[in-house]
C-alpha cells in the first residue's frame, strides 16, 4: 500500500524509468546531498534505472533493485527512451497538418524549421511585428519574478575554459 | 591574418583585373571597403541585422497563437537580461510554432524557442536555461561575428570575381543576411555553444533560479531517439548532448552552489499548454 501511493505521488513527475549509464565511478546515496549515507558503490559504465530529479541530484534504481541518490551530471541516457520505433512521427504529421490548414502560408514560403526550410524563407513583417507587442518592460518582469520570489544575485562568469 | 588573406586574394586577382584593363587603385579600394563594411558594426545595426533575421525565422515558423505564453517568456526572458552587462538591447523573446525541438538568437536581441521543445520541458528553470544560453550568444556576438566572417569572405570572393560589383551598403546588408540565414542551418563554432551553455548555467542562477534547468534540458534530449526527425537541426548543428554535459562538469560548483532555488514547475505548468 505504501508502495502505490509512493508510485501515484511519482506518477506526474515521471511516467517510466529511464535507463541510463555512469560516466564515471561514484556512490549511491541515501539522499539527494553530498554528506547523505552512501548506500553502495556504484562503477563506471553501470546500468541504471532514472526515476526523479531534484536540483543536481537524481534518484536511481540500480542493477539488483537498489535505490539512490546519484550526480544529475555523471548519467548517460541511452537515447532510446522514447520513440523507441524510430520518429515520433509528430514532426511529419503536424506538418502536413498546417500546409493542409492555410493556403496563404504555404504561398509565401516553405515553412517550418529544417534546414531547408529556413533557407527559403521569406520575412514576415507582420510577425515581427506582432513580436514587439509582446516585449516586457524591466519593470514588468521585475514584477514577474518577485511573484515567483525569484531573487538576483551577483554571480561571476566562469573563467575561459572553467 | 584576415588582412592577410584579403591582401593574398587582391595580389593574386590583380593580374587579371590588368588584363581586363579594370584600374587596380579601385580594385584596392574595394579591398580596404570590404575591411571596413565588415569589421565595423555598430549596435545600431547589430539590431537591425538581428531584426531582419528574425523577421526570416518568423517567416519559417510564426509565433504560435497564444498571447499569455508569448508573454510568459518575455517576462522571463526579460528579468534574465536585467541580469547581463547589455540590459538595454531591446530583447524580444517568442514561441515560434513549430515541432521540431530548437531554440535560435538573433544579433541584438531576438530570441526564440520552439513549441516542440517548451513542450518537452518541466519547469520554468529549465525554459529561463535555454533562454539564458540564447542570451548568452547575443553578449558574445557569437552569430554577428561569425556573420561578418563569411560575408567577409563572400565579399573578398565578388572582389575577385567581378570587380565591377556595386560594394553600396544595400548589398552589403544583403551579404549580412544572407550570411545570416545561411548560419541558422550551418550553426556556430563548437566553442560558442560551450561558452553559451557556461554563462547561461550562470546567468540563470544570476535570476534566481535553479541553476540545473538547462542541463535538465539537454539530459532530457539525450534522452530521446536521436533518429527523431524534430532534433535533426538542432543535432546538426550543436555538439552533442553528451559532450555539452560533459562540458558543463566544469561548472559543477556553481550547479551546486545554486541548485535549491525556484524551478516554478507550477507556474510553468500552467502556462504551457501542451
Amino acid at each position: 500500500m505504501r508502495r502505490l501511493a509512493a508510485l501515484l505521488l511519482l506518477a506526474p513527475l515521471l511516467g517510466f524509468a529511464e535507463p541510463a549509464t555512469l560516466i564515471r565511478d561514484t556512490e549511491l546515496r541515501a539522499a539527494p546531498a553530498t554528506d547523505a549515507p552512501v548506500v553502495a558503490p556504484l562503477g563506471v559504465n553501470a546500468k541504471v534505472d532514472a526515476l526523479e530529479r531534484k536540483g543536481g541530484w537524481t534518484r536511481v534504481r540500480a542493477e539488483g533493485g537498489t535505490e539512490g541518490w546519484v550526480r544529475m551530471l555523471v548519467l548517460r541516457y541511452a537515447g532510446t527512451g522514447e520513440a523507441k520505433q524510430g520518429d515520433s512521427g509528430i514532426v511529419q504529421i503536424l506538418n502536413v497538418a498546417r500546409t493542409g490548414t492555410s493556403g496563404t502560408q504555404v504561398a509565401t514560403g516553405v515553412r517550418g524549421l529544417d534546414a531547408e526550410q529556413l533557407a527559403n524563407a521569406k520575412p514576415n513583417a507582420a510577425q515581427l511585428q506582432k513580436l514587439q507587442g509582446y516585449a516586457a518592460s524591466g519593470d514588468a518582469a521585475t514584477g514577474f519574478a518577485a511573484s515567483g520570489k525569484l531573487e538576483a544575485r551577483k554571480i561571476d562568469y566562469p573563467k575561459v575554459g572553467g | 591574418m584576415r588582412v592577410l588573406a584579403l591582401l593574398a586574394a587582391l595580389a593574386l586577382a590583380a593580374p587579371a583585373a590588368a588584363q581586363f584593363n579594370i584600374n587596380l587603385n579601385r580594385l584596392l579600394d574595394v579591398g580596404k571597403n570590404v575591411q571596413k563594411a565588415t569589421s565595423e558594426v555598430d549596435e545600431k545595426e547589430e539590431i537591425e541585422i538581428g531584426r531582419d533575421m528574425a523577421a526570416r525565422l518568423l517567416g519559417a515558423a510564426p509565433l504560435a497563437a497564444d498571447d499569455a505564453l508569448q508573454r510568459y517568456v518575455n517576462h522571463i526572458g526579460r528579468w534574465l537580461a536585467l541580469q547581463t552587462e547589455r540590459p538595454g538591447l531591446p530583447w524580444r523573446f517568442g514561441v515560434l510554432d513549430a515541432p521540431q525541438l530548437n531554440a535560435f538568437a538573433t544579433p541584438g536581441g531576438h530570441i526564440f524557442v520552439t513549441r516542440g521543445l517548451v513542450a518537452r520541458m518541466q519547469n520554468e528553470a529549465e525554459l529561463a536555461g535555454v533562454l539564458a544560453h540564447e542570451i548568452a550568444h547575443v553578449l558574445r556576438k557569437h552569430h554577428l561575428k561569425a556573420i561578418q566572417k563569411a560575408a567577409q569572405l563572400e565579399l573578398a570572393n565578388t572582389v575577385i570575381g567581378t570587380v565591377a560589383r556595386r560594394d553600396d551598403a544595400s548589398n552589403r546588408r544583403e551579404k549580412l543576411l544572407a550570411a545570416g540565414s545561411e548560419l541558422f542551418a550551418r550553426g556556430l563554432d563548437k566553442e560558442d555553444e560551450l561558452e553559451a551553455d557556461r554563462l547561461g548555467v550562470v546567468i540563470a542562477a544570476r535570476g534566481g533560479y535553479d541553476a540545473y534547468g538547462l542541463p535538465a534540458v539537454l539530459q532530457t534530449l539525450q534522452a530521446m531517439n536521436p533518429a527523431d526527425s524534430g532534433l535533426a537541426l538542432m543535432f546538426k548543428t550543436h555538439p552533442s548532448t553528451a559532450e555539452r554535459l560533459e562540458a558543463l562538469g566544469t561548472m559543477q560548483p556553481t550547479l551546486d552552489a545554486y541548485a535549491g532555488l525556484p524551478q516554478l514547475a507550477q507556474r510553468f505548468a500552467g502556462t504551457v499548454r501542451r
